[in-house]
């Protein structure tokens, strides 16, 4: 049984982001890339089903600028994935979605996989795209906002919970498939100090750009393009309630739930 | 060339450290410190993933680290809680003497449970009549057949009352003095070995204290670690090892406290902008800073250096000296910058004054260290 899981760098939470002199983009100076939230929980997502199923093999594929897209693979690797793939974005390359769906479709038509496990959306462009769109791209089903999901009695299908409006459903599907998992149901492993070590050494695929910009090519004309990027407006102070006593301040700060924030009715 | 950039490998091992640190222990070091509890829980999980026995070789089943990226490992989790990194790190203490003492077949029997399972041990030197003046130990080892009998009492043993396994250096002769002190290796289980009750600590109170007794303790001649003679070299080297990262424990101490400081100084508001803004906490923050960054460099200069071959005495009592006073420094000014609430046990920097302390105390006292560095410079100018 082969796995493949999709994980995208993205901006460390606590980098500090500004936008690049030309206002296009967030400016990379300076950010750290990380392996984060949902492709996190899709990685603990892969990891959890290799250890019901032994035998199974776990592939971590990136696409994106190579130090990078490599930096996250690593991370994928120390925390128990046991092979990788780089896709190295030509220069310039388009952030569209489908344009990354297709490079990452060739990584797995190099390396065929009956499970494809992603994080619904990235953390950073929040797109939630590519899941069903490398779905769309393979020919195969593809389900969002996926959790706890385990093998339906042996390996040729799979069960699965879904968060929906007002209750929980439970799916079942038969492989091969393309998951798109939420984030934070499960409790993501932290990697082990001597896998970190291995993972530094370990051997990563690298699909060259020439490659990758063939097989993105006709998206990347029709792709969309993003415009402009700024900060969000700066948040206004926190407002400080003066009192006397306790008494006083509850009464205060109800009037202002009340009549200003009108929590309360 | 000189070089200050972190590698790769070294960044992701800090970075590990660093979310262990956040996620792990920083939630529960106000509690810990609050309830002198010994967060049990929290150890077995720095084992598990390999941030305890750092020093032990990766042959052994340890995690192999070099000195240098045991002190970046170190100041990380002394930033979230300096009293768990104490217990944490006690184990490369302890075992530190096996490694350079022990013969391949010790190194391959005493090692290996440690790096199996999560295992505590205690490095025992310091006694109730003396901690700096090593030579004058009064535990005594006495020959007996194919064993040695211990006698005498040791104290202020970190992580003692949960340890499986003590190293301990007695003496077969006092008038011998240094060249009468043996190194041994006792499990817990033997008769005649005594871990005392906890000791309530003014700092670093989630780790845990107390004296260890050794009544007729029979350890058999396989765990004596060298020779007989050689006991007093191998506790110095031990100690040699494992003072860098104590300069490192205090760079993540005083890294904390400036941290807490500049956060709050942008907060509080006085005369009708943030305390940021006035001189007088600039000028803080600027030497807090500066005495920081010194100690980090000394740090990682003294880990370098030791990395590389060299002795490093001079170098990493230095580092120790240096940053575990500045640290006292730094916390105190961070406790100034609060000001009467960072006097109250509700703020975070009154617990980072009383950390730091123990740091110019324990592993070699400052003023021990600062004989060291003036005997060292002293030959210098024969």
């Amino acid at each position: 049984m082969e796995i493949a899981v999709l994980v995208k760098p993205v901006p460390d939470a606590e980098s500090r982001l500004r936008p690049d002199p030309k206002g296009l983009g967030p400016d990379p100076e300076g950010v750290k890339w990380v392996l984060a939230g949902y492709d996190e929980s899709a990685v603990e997502q892969a990891l959890l089903l290799k250890e019901a199923a032994p035998g199974t093999t776990v592939r971590a594929i990136s696409y994106g600028p190579v130090a990078r897209a490599e930096e996250v693979l690593r991370a994928a690797l120390a925390l128990g994935c046991d092979t990788a793939t780089s896709l190295e974005a030509p220069p310039d390359a388009s952030t569209d979605p489908v344009a990354v769906a297709r490079a990452l479709a060739l990584a797995l038509a190099r390396h065929p996989a009956s499970l494809v496990i992603c994080g619904k959306q990235a953390g950073d462009d929040e797109a939630g795209i590519v899941g069903p769109a490398v779905a769309e791209l393979l020919g195969v089903a593809d389900v969002g906002v996926a959790t706890n999901v385990r093998w339906d009695g042996g390996t040729m299908a799979l069960t699965l919970d879904r968060s929906v409006e007002g209750g929980l459903e439970q799916v079942r599907i038969p492989l091969p498939v393309v998951l798109s998992l939420q984030q934070a149901w499960n409790d993501p492993r932290t990697a082990k100090l001597p896998n970190i070590l291995k993972s530094r050494k370990a051997h990563i695929e690298r699909i060259a750009a020439t490659e990758v910009e063939a097989a993105t090519a006709p998206s990347a004309s029709t792709a969309a393009r993003r415009v402009s990027f700024r900060l969000p407006p700066a948040r206004t102070g926190a407002q400080m309630i003066d009192y006397r006593t306790p008494e006083e301040a509850a009464e205060k700060l109800v009037r202002i739930l009340r009549e200003e924030a009108k929590v309360f009715p | 060339m000189v070089d200050f950039a972190l590698t790769e490998e070294q960044t992701s091992l800090r970075d590990m450290a660093r979310k262990f640190a956040k996620g792990e222990m920083a939630p529960h070091a106000a509690e810990c410190d609050r309830a002198g509890r010994f967060p049990e829980e929290i150890y077995r999980k720095a084992w598990e993933l390999g941030l305890m026995n750092l020093n032990v070789p990766t042959e052994y089943g340890g995690s192999g680290l070099g000195l240098f990226e045991q002190c970046l490992i170190v100041e990380e989790l002394a930033h979230a809680c300096a009293g768990m990194t104490t217990s944490i790190i006690a184990n490369c203490l302890a075992l530190e003497p096996i490694l350079l003492g022990g013969t391949e077949e010790q190194k391959r029997r005493m090692l290996a449970p440690f790096c199996a399972d999560y295992h505590l041990a205690s490095f025992c030197l310091t006694e109730p009549s003396g901690g700096s003046d090593a030579g004058s130990l009064k535990t005594r080892a006495r020959r007996d057949g194919d064993s040695y009998v211990l006698d005498g009492e040791k104290c202020f043993i970190t992580n003692a009352p949960f340890a499986s396994l003590y190293t301990v250096f007695a003496t077969m002769d006092p008038t011998l003095r240094h060249k009468g002190i043996v190194a041994f290796a006792v499990p817990r289980e033997t008769e005649g070995v005594l871990p005392g009750k906890e000791e309530e600590k003014m700092g670093h109170r989630a780790s845990a204290t107390s004296t260890v007794r050794f009544e007729g303790a029979r350890v058999p001649v396989a765990n004596r670690l060298g020779a007989e003679n050689e006991g007093f070299s191998i506790a110095m080297r031990t100690l040699d090892q494992t003072r860098t990262p104590i300069g490192a424990m205090s760079t993540g101490i005083a890294q904390a406290a400036l941290d807490h400081a500049a956060e709050y100084s942008k907060r509080r508001q006085t005369f009708g902008k943030p305390i940021s803004e006035h001189q007088a906490i600039q000028i803080k923050l600027a030497d807090m800073a500066q005495a920081l960054h010194a100690s980090r460099l000394l740090t990682w200069q003294a880990a370098w250096t030791i990395d590389r071959g060299g002795r490093g005495s001079l170098e990493s009592s230095m580092a120790k000296c240096f940053a575990s006073d500045a640290a006292m420094r730094v916390a105190d000014e961070a406790i100034q910058v609060f000001g009467g609430y960072g006097y109250m046990k509700e703020y975070p920097v009154e617990k980072l004054l009383r950390d730091a302390k123990l740091a110019q105390i324990y592993e070699g006292s400052n003023e021990i260290q600062r004989i060291v560095i003036a005997r060292e410079l002293l030959e210098r100018y024969a």
